[in-house]
């Protein structure tokens, strides 16, 4: 506690807010990063991280990469999707389960993420969306999948571990696209 | 330079011409009070929008800007709300010094308010003892501070109104021996005169050079905290305060701790600009007679507002910049750092002044 | 009746007024306020006089300095509700009684025999009165003819003596 320490302390206090002043006075003059909203909706931007909503891509031939395997229904925390899939018979006399619709309940979703990680296929993905506000509940239940789409065909089933959760499935390399065979219910409806 | 008595002695001629003598005395105190009072109003309403869009810009962020052009008339909008809003009885609460506290700072606001000098000839109350009535008439807020957090009933006031008093009565004391500093210099008390001088012989802290600069920066830290403004904002501190002295206030009498929150940093300022950066006094720099001539063309309110804006701004910066203060911080700042270094820059100048060593 | 007398017993009687609340309220905070007030209208007096110098002195040091210093320690000291109101003895009320009367009566011969009231306030002596302050610095720091430097060097010897009880008081043991 000498006078030494009480001097060097007032040059390095004084330095020290000399350089915080310096810093707010750079942030003064930079240019400001607040986006003002309803002026700047054509073209406002929203960051990617952002989760709008859920959404599946469609590809220009109305192709989806959905099969209808559920994960997606039972990682939800909140039971805010329901997948509808039906079993068709394939030409060759396989059965192959198909989505038939896949619901998505906007206002449950707690955008946690988890039905994204948990596709095997990338067939759904967060977009960056925001307007979503409507006027009745019922509007926040969204069909996914378009209407008159189906699952892309892969031309060859590289196909991880993902299918193993469903049944044993004694597919050929014929029928890439992970197809689980005889299970036509659409499992349990998820309690909404 | 304009002087501005012609304006009054016109006036007062004017009222004298078919007036009694005390009539017309009450005329012209009427006059003066409703000018004050109406100046601080509008400079209130323009230090809280500066202080939102400063802080704003600080803060990389556009401030108020939906209510009009730029937010503009968004501090109007908030002042009829506040005008509007109920004020609310508490239960045991001692009423009269309750009701009566935002009065004893407002009136403490205004008075030293008054002794700002605006003009050459402008000054409301100029006596010959200005400075001293300047820091007689602030300390009268103390006690409505004092009396705030007392009568509200309420811990935090309380504990709000001891922090302020301490902070207040202590950081006083720089304040009282900065302004000695300036006075040894000027050899005068009163502002009209301190304003004259610079006029004439240039700005006191061009003319005391290094003590009076130091003396400078001593005030505007002392001043800040004499303000309550942060970082020396302890007595309200939000996060553990909730809002210090004026917690239980509501409506219009917490709008005057607000108002008077606003405008003590503006006569904060303002009297820095008068003692340091010459009040009404043009800038003149020695030589260049043509740029003086031109400078002496802008009127002497203009420099003296435009000066004391520049400091606001000052005090704005330190504010958004530093984080808040631990009450014994603030304390050891005051005690160990400020004071000492005062009394040292009122010997130095003292010096200065009698070897002649200032212009 | 000139300006200055009406201003003069505005002045009077919010001194009186505030006087007579200060000792009668049962709250002791509000007596400390009552108190400011009339420290006010002592200022404004003096104001009225024309010796800025020593309203100012007034303002500052009494209700800038005194009553903050009574605030705060009222303040400190806690609520006085619990403090019972016995009722005073009659001795006491009968010595208090006779001091106020003992006191009123000096203060009339004083200002009787004194003619306060013949000389009335004027124009003149309130411009006349305000000595500058340059005037009283040197007077007060002169140890001349009328100088009084040797009370101000006892009233820092006081206040120097002041500040060594408090550190000894508030020292840490």
């Amino acid at each position: 506690m000498s006078n030494n320490n009480y001097f060097s302390g007032i040059f390095f206090g004084v330095k020290s807010l000399l350089t915080g002043l310096g810093v707010t006075m750079k942030e003064f003059f930079t240019r400001k990063i607040t986006e003002q909203y309803p002026e700047n909706r054509k073209e406002l931007k929203m960051f990617d991280r952002f989760r709008g909503r859920l959404v599946m891509p469609h590809n220009d031939k109305n192709e989806h990469k959905c099969i209808g395997c559920g994960l997606c229904q039972m990682a939800c925390p909140n039971g805010s999707i329901k997948v509808t899939t039906e079993s068709v018979e394939l030409p060759d006399g396989k059965k192959k389960r198909q989505l038939v619709k896949y619901e998505y309940d906007l206002g449950c979703c707690m955008f946690c993420e988890l039905c994204i990680t948990a596709c095997p296929q990338g067939a759904i993905e967060f977009c960056t969306d925001f307007e979503n506000a409507v006027f009745d509940r019922t509007k926040l239940v969204q069909q996914l999948n378009l209407p008159g789409s189906h699952v892309a065909e892969k031309p060859v089933a590289p196909k991880p571990a993902a299918p193993a959760a469903e049944k044993p499935a004694t597919e050929k390399p014929a029928a890439p696209a992970a197809e689980a065979p005889a299970n036509t219910n659409p499992e349990k409806p998820a309690a909404v | 330079m304009f002087d501005f008595t012609k304006v009054t002695n016109w006036i007062d001629a004017l009222l004298l011409s078919f007036l009694p003598g005390w009539a017309a005395t009450l005329v012209e105190c009427v006059l003066v009070a409703l000018v004050i009072i109406t100046l601080y109003a509008v400079f209130a309403i323009i230090l809280i929008y500066m202080e939102r869009k400063i802080c704003a810009f600080f803060q990389c962020r556009l401030g108020p800007n939906r209510v009009g052009k730029w937010g503009s008339i968004q501090v109007l909008a908030d002042v009829l709300k506040m005008l509007t809003k109920e004020i609310i009885d508490m239960k045991n609460v001692d009423r009269l010094l309750h009701k009566m506290a935002p009065f004893l700072v407002i009136v403490a606001s205004m008075l030293t308010f008054a002794c700002l000098p605006w003009n050459k000839g402008a000054g409301v109350i100029d006596f010959n003892i200005g400075i001293f009535f300047f820091l007689a008439a602030g300390s009268i807020g103390v006690v409505g501070i004092l009396l705030a957090g007392w009568s509200s009933n309420n811990k935090y006031a309380l504990i709000g109104a001891m922090r302020s008093g301490a902070q207040i009565i202590s950081y006083e004391v720089s304040i009282g021996l900065v302004m000695l500093t300036m006075i040894v210099l000027t050899g005068t008390m009163s502002f009209s005169e301190i304003c004259q001088q610079q006029a004439d012989l240039g700005w006191n802290i061009f003319r005391g050079h290094i003590p009076a600069a130091l003396a400078f920066i001593v005030y505007l830290i002392a001043g800040n905290a004499e303000c309550n403004r942060g970082p020396f904002d302890m007595p309200e501190a939000e996060s553990e305060l909730t809002a210090g002295y004026h917690v239980e206030y509501s409506g219009m009498h917490f709008g005057f701790y607000y108002l008077a929150e606003y405008l003590n940093l503006f006569i904060c300022a303002g009297i820095a600009s008068t003692i340091f950066l010459g009040g009404w006094a043009p800038l003149h720099i020695w030589g260049l007679d043509g740029f003086n001539h031109v400078m002496d063309y802008i009127p002497g309110a203009v420099w003296m507002v435009g000066k004391t804006f520049f400091v606001v701004f000052l005090l704005m910066w330190i504010r958004w910049t530093f984080p808040r203060l631990r009450i014994d911080q603030l304390l050891a700042l005051e005690w160990k750092y400020l004071m000492p270094l005062s009394l040292v820059l009122l010997v130095v100048m003292a010096l200065c002044v009698s070897l002649g060593l200032t212009f | 009746m000139t300006t200055e007398s009406i201003i003069f017993i505005l002045l009077a009687a919010f001194v009186a007024v505030f006087s007579v609340l200060s000792v009668t309220t049962k709250r002791i905070i509000r007596a400390a306020t009552y108190l400011l007030f009339v420290l006010f209208g002592t200022a404004g007096l003096y104001f009225l006089l024309g010796y800025t110098f020593l309203g100012a002195v007034q303002i500052m040091v009494y209700a800038g300095g005194i009553v903050v210093l009574y605030i705060f320690a009222i303040m400190l000291t806690g609520k006085s509700k619990d403090a019972q109101q016995k009722p005073i003895a009659l001795g006491k009320r009968f010595a208090a009684l006779m001091a106020a009367l003992i006191g009123a009566g000096l203060l009339m011969f004083v200002v009787i025999s004194h003619h306060f009231v013949s000389t009335s306030l004027s124009a003149e002596v309130t411009n006349e009165s305000a000595a500058p302050i340059s005037q009283i610095g040197s007077s007060l720091l002169s140890a001349g003819e009328g100088g009084n430097l040797l009370p101000f060097e006892a009233v820092s010897v006081l206040l120097l003596a002041c500040i060594i009880g408090g550190l000894i008081i508030a020292r840490k043991r």
